[in-house]
C-alpha cells in the first residue's frame, strides 16, 4: 500500500503543480475569486493641522491598512502591480520585484524576489519594505500575518475587469501619495477605451477568438470574465469561447466549428521556427477558418491584454487598430 | 475446465479486429463537436473516392472545402489513430516489462522509464537539440535514449539491492527515479523558463493537434520495436517461470534481455516524445486481458495490441467529450482509473501470495 500511497501522492503533485502553472499563466485574471467588485472605497485621513500625512487604503480584499505616511519602500510581486507603479511615475520606490514582473525593461534592475507558490518572507523582510503588494493567488492568510507582524503592510490587488483595475490604481496611487497621477493613468485609459467604443462597428454578428495557448502545447482560449472578452464586446466583436468562463483548455474541433472571423494569439515567440501567427496559417484542417483564409490572426505576445495593468488600453487600441485599420 | 490455448486463434483475431473496428469507428463519428452520421459517412467516401482518383487515375486531389471534412479528416481521424497506436504500443511494451521482471506492477509510468523519456524530451527541447533535415527527431531520438538508459539505471540499481528483482524493490527505485527525475526536470525548467508551457506538456500527455505524420512514425515504431517484442513471446514465458529456466530451455537470456529491453524503450520512447507521459495504459490492460487470455505470452502479446489501443481509444474519448466543449488531458482520465486499477491489482497479488 504504501507504493501506491506515494505514487497518488507524486500524482497529486504533479496536478497540483500543473494547476498552480495553469494560475499563474493566467496572470490574475481566472476570475475565481470571491472578492470579485470588493468595497473600492479608498479613503484618506487627514490629521488636525490638514496636512495629509497618515494614508488609509482599503485594499481590494476588503482589508484596511493604514501608513504614517506615503510609501516609499515597496514590494510588488505581480507584473501587473509593477506596471502600475511605474505608470504613476512611483517606480523608484521599488526595492523589490516578483519573478514574472518584465515591464518596463527598466523593472528588471529592481531585485527579484521568488513569487507565487514559492513565496519567500525572508527575502521580501531582508529587502526592508514599507509595503507588500500581492494578489490573492500570491499569498496565503497566514504568510500575511507573519508579515504584518515584522511590520509590512501587505496589501492586496486583486483585479477581475476593467473596473478592477481602476480602482487598483487608485488604491497604489493613494498608497504611493501619487493621487493626481493615479487619476491621469485611469483618465487616459478611460478617453481610449471610450474611443473604442464609440468607433467600433461591430454589432456582434462577427467572432473572434482569444488563444492563449497554441496547438503544440494544448489549445487553452480566454472565455467570459476575461479581460480580452470584454475589450472584445467593447469594439462589438462576439467571443467565440464567451460560453466558457475564464481560460479554458478547448479542443481544436471546437476552434475550427466555431468558425472566427479574427484570431488573436498571446504567444511568446520563442525565437526559432515560424512566428505564432505563421504557425496558426500553417495549422492542417485550419485553411477553411475565416480568420485564416484572411489572414486576420494578430499576436500580441507581451501580456497587453492578460493583465490588471494599465496597458490594457494600448492592447486593446492595437486590437482595435488591426479589425478595423489604423486611421 | 478446458486447457487454454497456446495461440492466439483465427477466430480471436477476428473478434479483437471486429472489436477495435466499432470502437474506432466510435471514436471517429464522436467527439467535441457533434457531426452526424450520414455526414460523417458521406465525408469518408468522398475522402475516399479522391484518393482512389488521385492514386489511381492522377487527378489532383481535392482539398477539403468544408469544416466538417477539416475537423473529420484533418483533426478528429489521425488523432485517433494515433491515440490507437499509441495505446496499442504501450500496452505490450508493458507486458513485455511484467513478463521479463516477472513483476505484475512492471510499466513504463511505475517504473519510470516514462519520466525518463519525458527528460530526454525536455532536455532536447530545452536546449534546442536537433538534427537539421529531420524537424522533431531529437526530440525522439532524446528520450528513446534517455529511456533506455533510465531503464538500465533503474534495474542495476534494483539489482544490486535485491537480486530476485521484486517487485517492492524494482517499483521502489521506480517511484525514487521518478522523482530523481522530476527534480533534474525542475532544474531543466529553470534554465529554460520561457519555454515551461511546452514542458509542462510533457508531463501530462495529449495528443492533440497530431497529424498523419505522427501517427507513420508510431506506426514504424509498432512495427519495429513491437515485433521484436512479438518474436520473444515464448523467451518471455520462459522467463516468467525463471531466468534459471530460461537458461535451461536454451534461451540466450542476456541477448533476448538486451532485445527487449532496446525494444520497451524504443516503444516507450517514441510515444512519449509524440504524445508526452501517458501514464497506467501499459500497467492496466496487460492485467485486464491476462484474466481474459492466460498468462501465455503469445495470446497475451498480441490481445494486447488490440486491448490497448480500444483502452485508450476510450480514454481519449472521454476526454475529448467530457467536459465539452473543454479538453482534458488524456493522461488525467488513464492516471484516474490507472491508479484505481493500481491499488487493485496491488491489493489482489498481495492477498494472493499470503494465502
Amino acid at each position: 500500500m504504501k507504493q501506491s500511497v506515494k505514487r497518488t501522492r507524486t500524482l497529486a503533485a504533479i496536478l497540483t503543480a500543473a494547476m498552480l502553472w495553469a494560475l499563474c499563466a493566467c496572470g490574475g485574471d481566472a476570475g475565481q475569486n470571491p472578492a470579485e467588485g470588493a468595497p473600492s472605497s479608498v479613503s484618506e485621513q487627514e490629521n488636525g493641522a490638514g496636512q495629509t500625512s497618515s494614508v488609509t487604503v482599503t485594499d481590494m480584499m476588503g482589508r484596511e491598512v493604514t501608513l504614517e505616511e506615503p510609501a516609499t519602500r515597496v514590494v510588488a510581486l505581480t507584473a501587473s502591480d509593477c506596471e502600475i507603479l511605474y505608470a504613476i511615475g512611483a517606480g523608484d520606490t521599488l526595492v523589490g520585484r516578483g519573478t514574472y514582473c518584465d515591464y518596463p525593461a527598466q523593472v528588471s534592475e529592481v531585485p527579484v524576489v521568488d513569487s507565487g507558490s514559492e513565496t519567500n518572507l525572508e527575502q521580501i523582510l531582508a529587502l526592508e519594505p514599507q509595503v507588500l503588494l500581492m494578489s490573492t493567488m500570491s499569498q496565503t492568510e497566514e504568510q500575511a500575518k507573519q508579515l504584518e507582524e515584522a511590520g509590512v503592510h501587505v496589501v492586496i490587488s486583486d483585479a477581475q475587469d476593467i473596473e478592477g483595475v481602476y480602482t487598483a490604481i487608485e488604491m497604489i496611487g493613494t498608497l504611493m501619495g501619487k493621487q493626481e497621477e493615479a487619476a491621469g493613468v485611469i483618465q487616459s485609459m478611460k478617453d481610449t477605451f471610450s474611443q473604442i467604443q464609440e468607433k467600433s462597428s461591430g454589432d456582434g454578428s462577427q467572432t473572434i477568438y482569444f488563444e492563449v495557448s497554441p496547438l503544440e502545447w494544448g489549445l487553452w482560449a480566454a472565455g467570459n470574465n476575461t479581460f480580452m472578452n470584454e475589450i472584445a464586446e467593447m469594439m462589438g466583436l462576439k467571443n467565440c469561447f464567451g460560453d466558457l468562463d475564464g481560460w479554458a483548455s478547448v479542443s481544436e474541433e471546437q476552434v475550427l466549428e466555431r468558425n472566427p472571423d479574427y484570431i488573436l494569439t498571446i504567444t511568446t515567440y520563442s525565437g526559432e521556427g515560424p512566428l505564432p501567427e505563421e504557425e496558426i496559417m500553417a495549422r492542417p484542417g485550419w485553411e477553411n477558418v475565416t480568420a485564416v483564409k484572411n489572414g486576420a490572426i494578430l499576436n500580441l505576445q507581451n501580456n497587453e491584454l492578460s493583465r490588471p495593468a494599465p496597458r490594457l488600453a494600448e492592447g486593446a487600441k492595437m486590437l482595435y487598430d488591426f479589425v478595423y485599420g489604423e486611421e | 475446465m478446458k486447457s487454454p490455448k497456446q495461440r492466439f486463434g483465427v477466430l480471436e483475431y477476428l473478434i479483437f479486429t471486429a472489436l477495435i473496428a466499432v470502437i474506432f469507428c466510435l471514436c471517429v463519428c464522436v467527439g467535441s463537436v457533434n457531426i452526424p452520421l450520414g455526414k460523417t459517412l458521406s465525408v469518408f467516401q468522398n475522402a475516399l473516392s479522391s484518393l482512389v482518383r488521385q492514386y489511381l487515375f492522377h487527378q489532383p486531389a481535392l482539398s477539403p472545402a468544408e469544416t466538417v471534412s477539416s475537423i473529420l479528416l484533418t483533426v478528429r481521424f489521425p488523432r485517433v489513430l494515433c491515440v490507437a497506436l499509441t495505446g496499442a504500443s504501450l500496452s505490450l511494451a508493458g507486458a513485455a516489462m511484467q513478463g521479463l521482471l516477472k513483476n505484475p506492477l512492471a510499466d513504463g509510468s511505475t517504473l519510470g522509464v516514462s519520466s525518463g523519456a519525458a527528460l530526454g524530451a525536455v532536455t532536447a527541447i530545452a536546449f534546442g537539440i536537433a538534427f537539421p533535415s529531420l524537424p522533431f527527431a531529437g526530440t525522439m531520438v532524446m528520450a528513446v535514449l534517455f529511456a533506455f538508459l533510465s531503464l538500465l539505471i533503474i534495474l542495476g540499481l534494483a539489482l544490486k539491492l535485491d537480486r530476485t528483482l521484486s517487485s517492492h524493490t524494482v517499483i521502489l527505485i521506480g517511484v525514487i527515479y521518478s522523482m530523481f527525475v522530476s527534480s533534474l526536470m525542475s532544474i531543466v525548467i529553470t534554465f529554460a523558463a520561457d519555454r515551461v508551457q511546452q514542458i509542462t506538456f510533457w508531463t501530462m500527455g495529449s495528443l492533440q493537434g497530431k497529424g498523419y505524420k505522427d501517427a507513420l512514425i508510431l506506426f514504424a515504431a509498432l512495427l519495429l520495436f513491437g515485433g521484436m517484442i512479438l518474436l520473444h513471446a515464448r523467451e518471455l514465458n520462459a522467463f516468467a517461470v525463471g531466468e534459471e529456466n530460461a537458461r535451461h530451455v536454451g534461451v540466450n537470456v542476456r541477448r533476448v534481455k538486451l532485445v527487449l529491453l532496446i525494444a520497451v524503450s524504443g516503444l516507450i520512447g517514441v510515444c512519449v516524445s509524440i504524445g508526452g507521459t501517458i501514464g497506467f495504459v501499459g500497467l492496466i490492460t496487460p492485467h485486464l486481458l491476462r484474466m481474459l487470455t492466460g498468462p501465455d505470452h503469445r495470446r497475451l502479446l498480441p490481445a494486447c495490441l488490440f486491448g490497448g489501443a480500444g483502452f485508450l481509444m476510450l480514454s481519449d474519448l472521454a476526454a475529448r467529450i467530457l467536459l465539452r466543449p473543454r479538453e482534458l488531458n488524456i493522461g488525467i482520465i488513464t492516471s484516474l482509473a490507472g491508479a484505481v486499477m493500481f491499488v487493485l491489482i496491488f491489493y489482489r497479488t498481495r492477498r494472493g501470495r499470503s494465502c
